[in-house]
């Protein structure tokens, strides 16, 4: 083993001061509640009173609870049907954008900007306009269309609660996709789409056959990004329904913010978190990988 | 001779046409963005009707009928629980702190993880991936307990310190460092450049679009944070402005905390992200692009 140079030894270390005040922020708090997540699962723990080792007691409890897969069963619902709708609407807008038209810098705005916006100014806005009053503009609109016979609850029913949320959801946050698409499609080189035109292919064709190839790489990355999210669920819950009607709104984040900081039984939320880690796991996996890969692609 | 004209009528006509139709498609797209905008159209038309009007009102109207700035006088003026203009000031605080740290850690981290030759990097480079694959669910229940063994619950130092253990800001600036050729080092080695010169002076305004993206970045998420603040926050003076809005969620009609300050507290939310969208969208877009995958 060869001895290293004390020059060379306090050089590397100076290496290590650039890093050294992320890192320990890093390491306090992401590793450090990863410990502490894992501990804090097998105890009755609450934040102030007693803290009694209870072993998988917390993870059995949660098993038979049934409004734990309730939790599960919506939240995969709605990740089932709203990320497949965001990815859709959001190609189509990228499309859009991609047009030679009037006022795009504007068009941009009113398809995108949504998604920089907080959740809870939009939020209240969607809720108010879906508000259960006849003068409610959702109401008002789908009397007058003759979409409704008369001006319903929306969040009273599950089914209306649910179709809300998830018009909202893809309202607020396509705009990040569409931001991603738009870029990888203007990478495509402008030869393709000529010698495709001049081989006679369609704009459907040219769509299948250059346009979505090429955007592969992004879109896999946006389908596991969003079902990553979309477990995340919980402002739109906590403003619209706070997860009623009879928990038929209820998710998985909502369910651990009732146990952990409503009800303060700590222990049990960190092992609601650790089923919900499970879960998304092989997505998870999936966004690590791709992103080691391109990492490295960039290491030369 | 005639045969010029022809073809360059030929070339007019196939211009106009072109012409028509780019207008056309504009015009389409331009209704439907109309109504696809119409929600935040609404919040502001809604945030400029006397509250019980807005309630009422039916048929709803977009234009108000009696404008008035009265919701807008009365959040600013507001002595109930909710303090706005503390709330406003909470924020601005918190968002520029937050993106002033985030540069001073992420950007050197970033620096030591792509220029710099020391062992051990390749392992804590490893584990920052690595950590991707845990959703960022896992952390809250964790840091609240960090963060009040710290004896930080309730403050606004609560709101930065975590933000600023992300990676993303890391592998953002690393990605345009990598990018940068190899044989910058050498020149500036034999001039005796240390490395925080050569850092500051060199590398920072190589990459400064790519600090400006972060730091915009960081500003968006912090503004707009929720779920954290509302955990840790509990004092109406350490508030920011989402956890203050939610606590209008009483009725419609509340003269104080009803529709019309609603609206008129979301729309001064929203409006510093709108701003910043119209004037720094190409930045956003090329963060997201290069922050999500690493490709330029």
């Amino acid at each position: 083993m060869e001895k290293t140079h004390p020059r060379r030894f306090l050089w590397e270390l100076g290496s290590w001061g650039f890093l050294a005040p992320h890192l320990a922020l890093f390491l306090t708090f992401i590793i450090a509640p990863l410990f502490v997540n894992t501990v804090m699962s097998f105890y009755n723990w609450s934040l102030l009173g007693r803290r009694v080792f209870i072993g998988f007691t917390n993870f059995v409890r949660i098993w038979t609870d049934d409004r734990f897969w309730q939790c599960v069963v919506n939240t995969s619902l709605f990740a089932l049907y709203s990320v497949p709708l965001v990815i859709i609407v959001g190609i189509l807008f990228a499309l859009l954008l991609n047009q030679k038209i009037y006022g795009k810098m504007w068009i941009l705005v009113g398809l995108v900007s949504q998604t920089f916006f907080g959740s809870i100014g939009i939020l209240t806005t969607w809720k108010w306009i879906f508000a259960s009053y006849p003068s409610g503009l959702a109401n008002y609109v789908c009397v007058k269309l003759g979409l409704l016979a008369k001006p319903i609850s929306w969040f009273e029913t599950p089914f209306s609660a649910w179709a809300v949320c998830t018009l909202v959801t893809v309202w607020w946050i396509v705009g990040f996709s569409v931001l991603l698409y738009l870029g990888a499609i203007q990478r495509i080189p402008p030869e393709q789409y000529e010698a495709a035109k001049l081989d006679g292919a369609g704009p459907f064709r040219r769509f299948f056959s250059i346009t979505l190839p090429w955007m592969r790489d992004v879109l896999f990355f946006d389908i596991v990004r969003q079902v990553l999210l979309a477990f995340a669920l919980f402002d739109q819950m906590y403003i619209f329904t706070q997860g009623g009607p009879g928990g038929s709104t209820r998710t998985l984040v909502y369910y651990l913010f009732i146990t952990g900081f409503q009800r303060q039984e700590m222990g049990r939320a960190a092992a609601i978190s650790w089923y919900i880690f499970v879960l998304v796991l092989v997505f998870g996996l999936t966004q690590l990988f791709m992103t080691a890969k391109s990492l490295k692609s960039t290491e030369g | 001779m005639g045969q010029t004209t022809a073809s360059s009528r030929i070339v007019a006509r196939r211009r106009a046409f072109k012409q028509a139709r780019r207008i056309t498609l504009s015009v389409v797209i331009w209704a439907f963005v109309a109504v696809w905008y119409f929600p935040v159209m609404w919040m502001f038309s809604t945030s400029l009707k006397p509250t019980t009007e807005a309630v009422i009102e039916n048929p709803p109207r977009l234009i108000p009928a009696h404008p008035t700035l009265e919701n807008y006088k009365s959040i600013f003026a507001a002595k109930s629980n909710v303090n706005i203009p503390r709330a406003l000031l909470n924020s601005t605080i918190v968002g520029l702190v937050t993106v002033a740290a985030t540069l001073l850690t992420s950007v050197p981290a970033g620096y030591a993880l792509s220029r710099l030759q020391f062992k051990g990097r390749k392992t804590v480079f490893g584990i920052y991936v690595g950590i991707l694959a845990f959703p960022a669910t896992m952390f809250l229940v964790p840091n609240y307990y960090i963060i009040h063994g710290m004896k930080l619950m309730d403050t606004l130092t609560a709101l930065v310190l975590p933000v600023l253990a992300t990676t993303f800001g890391v592998f953002l600036v690393r990605q345009y460092m990598v990018g940068l050729p190899r044989d910058l080092e050498d020149a500036a080695w034999i001039d005796g450049c240390s490395r925080t010169r050569f850092l500051v002076k060199i590398v920072v305004p190589m990459v400064l679009p790519s600090i400006f993206v972060l730091g915009l970045m960081t500003f968006l998420t912090s503004w707009n944070n929720f779920l954290w603040p509302l955990l840790v926050l509990n004092n109406p003076n350490n508030m920011t402005l989402p956890v203050a809005l939610s606590r209008f969620n009483v009725g419609w009609a509340d003269p104080f905390r009803g529709i019309g300050p609603l609206m008129a507290g979301a729309f001064i939310t929203m409006a510093p992200t709108l701003l910043i969208f119209i004037l720094f969208h190409r930045y956003l877009m090329e963060g997201i692009s290069i922050g999500s995958l690493g490709k330029g």
